[in-house]
């Protein structure tokens, strides 16, 4: 009831100040579901945005009244925030998350609703010149406009409050913290994306000013899309990184239009312009009070008519609703509905390196890691310099054992930014696949210094501790990993496995299953828990999980060997021998499978079969405690077969 | 294991040493989880120049021989790989000559595990504690003490310049009767 009379409110307003988009950004923050997405997106957005075009007639009063009106409109939302929740309450496990999601979209409203005031005028020498993107490019745009564009810039940093677009997707947001952190973060990331090979790191610590310009039309090109990217944000139901989003959104687009903008200009140029427009009302009221005439409208100093405004709204629209689909699904760990969503896209959009890193990392979730890779390495061909998910594909190199590419990767990350966090994780990646874990942890802490907010920097030194076997630091690291980011399956993971090695076991139990209620299409968490129930004696439950993770995962071999041993222990050897004979086809050569059937064998008194296993176990060079087991069991043999000899001779 | 090695082991005797130090990947450093001590020490000279991972400085014992080295395990380890670091070079008649190696589980049960005979040895010795069984490759203890029963031109006291203990890796997966060798088992083995 209460969201209908709020929508009638907003629908009053919106006629009377003509501020559509905040109309629609509450209205799907509110309904915040994503088959009521298609209101959002729909004809009628696309049409408002065109009304947009012919109402603005209204110059800077509007500018004016609308803050008013969004300070009245955002205590409004304030007011309706009990509706919202209860919305959002059927995400998995994301209760906590709905309400400050809320909140925070209402302070970055709020935020928002400022900008325009000092975005406003210093925003009108970008929308005069005929291509945003060359404005950008060139990097022309006068000195003064920094100082104006600053405090535009830490008020886009209470939109893109978990803003590091180096953080990572399930990163907890906490609006006020970030803010003065990630300002020059942002500046940073936006800088490189612009400036190709040239200055880096000098140029960001003496605050140059063309980075600073450039970050700052980063900005605000972000601003466009970031207004139209807010009806994704709330419109998910898992309102895990709404900000994430934008700053992905503003990403992705800055991405697109440098690769793409030189082909396909026409396109471009409207999505632009719409982009621009889009947050017309929040800031380029003036340029089109000064340019306007009639049906057409003068934008960017491109012609624009009403009509193709729409259908280009309606476009943008659509593509911002895919990638907002794609990307919610994935935060659910939906991971193959994700990727179908991405398969949507047009192949132009598909191939970007936002999207790319998506798919990638939808695939690590899948634990598919050669897709991974491939993905993960399109990416880089098209964005070579950005730092997004490149700690997640030094993860799939170091499971995939490439050592060569994942220092090769970690080369390219240091040279490109020594400043980022996922450069670093991808250096300890890279030793601690050589075995060398202090130093892996040493690096790890170095990322975790450089940004004590990335979670993924906390597990991968929580990691590296379990490897030396201290565990007590281990936990830590996983808790304070878990303290950022309590959806940070990873960290789950590895407390269950270190409470698994101290054999306690109920906790164990209770952090796998939190990590699968995430991740639930992991199936190496799946198999773990297995094992796990099957140490508390629950092997009924564990063979079911264990079957279930076959299902998940028909590459994986780790729950046919773990189930073969749980069928061991229970004494249900022609089971075992089955599932070890089927893992016989996926593993060829793998000692421990032969070694484990030897053992059935011996155990079942078959001793030739259980000879000619042993001894093919020991041909594939297993590791040296285990030459040790089976040449050990291998002379237990002998001994009953000397005993049959020397009674036949006798 | 040892390659470039002017190594020939014959009777217990090692002659030369090795430029490099070389291990098999499956093998870890387990000295650090262990106490050092020594039987005797030049002030200057102390029992932790031998774990310094500087082959500059090393240890000089001041007492009568044999001279001690102890290390001593919280709990008992798996051990198969005993390397030195010593210089008949610039030690000469300080080198060690005669070297004895005892396991046990505390100084009053030590065994003599080893012995090894040293000529004029400039560089890593590499001493294995394996016997010859197959379930002997490790040397399971708690304390492991390294005497030094005689040295080159029957000099009194002995430099040791670096001791480096090694032991299995324990299995990545714990509870798990075999450690995994192909890829693909690896891959899916755990979740980073």
């Amino acid at each position: 009831m209460k969201l209908k009379q709020l929508y009638v409110l907003l629908m009053r307003l919106a006629e009377r100040f003509q501020m559509v988009q905040l109309v629609i950004i509450f209205l799907a923050l509110f309904t915040g579901a994503a088959k009521e997405a298609t209101v959002v997106f729909s004809e009628a957005a696309a049409l408002c945005i065109q009304n947009q075009y012919l109402h603005h007639g209204l110059p800077s009063p509007n500018l004016h009244m609308s803050s008013e009106d969004y300070n009245l409109v955002s205590s409004r939302n304030f007011g309706s925030e009990d509706v919202s929740p209860r919305k959002l309450k059927h995400t998995q496990g994301n209760n906590l998350r709905g309400i400050p999601g809320n909140h925070h979209g209402a302070v970055v409203l709020s935020g928002a609703a400022s900008q325009p005031q000092n975005g406003g005028p210093s925003n009108m020498s970008f929308y005069n010149t005929p291509s945003p993107m060359a404005s950008q490019l060139s990097g022309v745009a006068p000195p003064p406009l920094c100082r104006n564009m600053q405090p535009n810039g830490s008020n886009l940093n209470t939109v893109n409050t978990d803003g590091s677009p180096r953080s990572i997707v399930n990163s907890t947001i906490q609006a006020p913290r970030r803010k003065f952190v990630d300002e020059g973060k942002l500046r940073k990331i936006s800088g490189r994306l612009f400036s190709d090979s040239g200055p880096r790191r000098s140029t960001r610590l003496t605050g140059d000013t063309g980075a600073n310009t450039n970050a700052n039309t980063a900005a605000v090109a972000g601003n466009g899309t970031n207004n139209s990217s807010k009806y994704l944000g709330s419109s998910k139901l898992s309102s895990v990184a709404p900000r994430t989003v934008t700053v992905r959104k503003g990403q992705s687009w800055v991405n697109e239009n440098i690769e793409e903008g030189i082909r396909n200009e026409a396109f471009d140029d409207s999505c632009a312009n719409v982009a621009s427009t889009t947050s017309s009302s929040f800031s380029s009221d003036n340029v089109r009070s000064l340019d306007h005439d009639g049906a057409t409208v003068l934008v960017g100093g491109v012609v624009v008519s009403g009509a193709k405004a729409v259908s280009g709204a309606s476009e943008v629209l659509c593509l911002l609703r895919t990638l907002g689909e794609g990307y919610r699904l994935s935060c659910l760990y939906r991971c193959q509905d994700a990727l179908d969503a991405y398969l949507r896209l047009p192949h132009r959009h598909y191939n970007t390196s936002w999207v790319l890193s998506q798919v990638g990392k939808a695939h690590f979730e899948l634990v598919d890691y050669l897709e991974a890779d491939l993905a993960f390495s399109l990416a880089r061909q098209v964005s070579p310099y950005s730092l997004e998910g490149m700690d997640i594909y030094s993860t799939v190199l170091y499971h995939l054992k490439e050592d060569m590419k994942l220092s090769y990767l970690t080369q390219e990350l240091i040279s490109t930014d020594r400043l980022a966090p996922q450069s670093w994780c991808a250096m300890g990646n890279c030793y601690s696949l050589q075995k060398d874990h202090e130093t892996a942890l040493k690096i790890f802490h170095r990322a975790v210094r450089l940004n004590s907010r990335f979670a993924y920097a906390h597990t991968l030194s929580g990691h590296e501790y379990v490897a030396l076997e201290d565990f007590e630091n281990g936990i830590k690291s996983y808790q304070n990993a878990l303290r950022i980011d309590s959806r940070h399956y990873n960290a789950w993971y590895g407390l269950g496995m270190i409470f698994f090695r101290q054999e306690r076991f109920e906790f164990s139990e209770h952090h796998f299953g939190m990590a699968l209620q995430i991740n639930p299409c992991s199936s190496v968490i799946m198999s773990y828990l297995g094992t796990t129930l099957h140490a508390l004696k629950k092997s009924e439950d564990a063979i079911k999980i264990m079957d279930r993770a076959i299902l998940a995962d028909r590459k994986n071999p780790l729950p046919m060997y773990q189930k073969a041993n749980i069928l061991m222990s229970l004494e249900k050897f022609d089971d075992a021998l089955e599932v070890l004979e089927e893992l016989k086809e996926y593993a060829p050569r793998e000692s421990s499978v032969y070694a484990l059937m030897g053992k059935i064998y011996k155990r079942r008194n078959m001793h030739e079969k259980a000879m000619l296993h042993f001894g093919i176990a020991l041909d594939l060079k297993p590791s040296a405690t285990d030459v040790a087991t089976i040449k050990a069991a291998i002379e237990k043999l002998h001994v009953p077969d000397e005993l049959e000899d020397n009674l036949s001779t006798e | 294991m040892a390659t470039e090695s002017l190594e020939l082991e014959e009777e217990g005797k090692i002659i030369g040493g090795n430029q490099h130090l070389i291990v098999d990947d499956d093998l870890r450093e387990m000295g650090k989880k262990a106490a050092w001590s020594v039987s005797s020490c030049k002030t200057g000279n102390g029992v932790s120049s031998l774990r310094d991972d500087n082959l500059e400085n090393y240890w000089q014992s001041d007492g009568a021989q044999p001279h001690l080295v102890n290390i001593q395990f919280q709990k008992k380890v798996k051990l198969q790989l005993v390397v030195l670091y010593m210089d008949f070079k610039l030690d000469e008649s300080y080198t060690p000559s005669k070297i004895s190696i005892r396991a046990g589980d505390g100084f009053h049960n030590l065994k003599e595990i080893k012995t090894v005979e040293l000529v004029k040895p400039t560089g890593w010795i590499y001493l294995s504690l394996s016997g010859n069984d197959p379930r002997e490759t490790f040397v399971n203890t708690f304390m492991l003490q390294i005497a030094v029963l005689s040295n080159h031109l029957n000099g009194r006291d002995t430099h040791v310049r670096q001791i480096k203990v090694y032991g299995p890796r324990p299995n990545p997966i714990p509870h798990q009767p075999f450690q995994f060798t192909s890829r693909e088992f690896i891959t899916y083995s755990t979740v980073r």
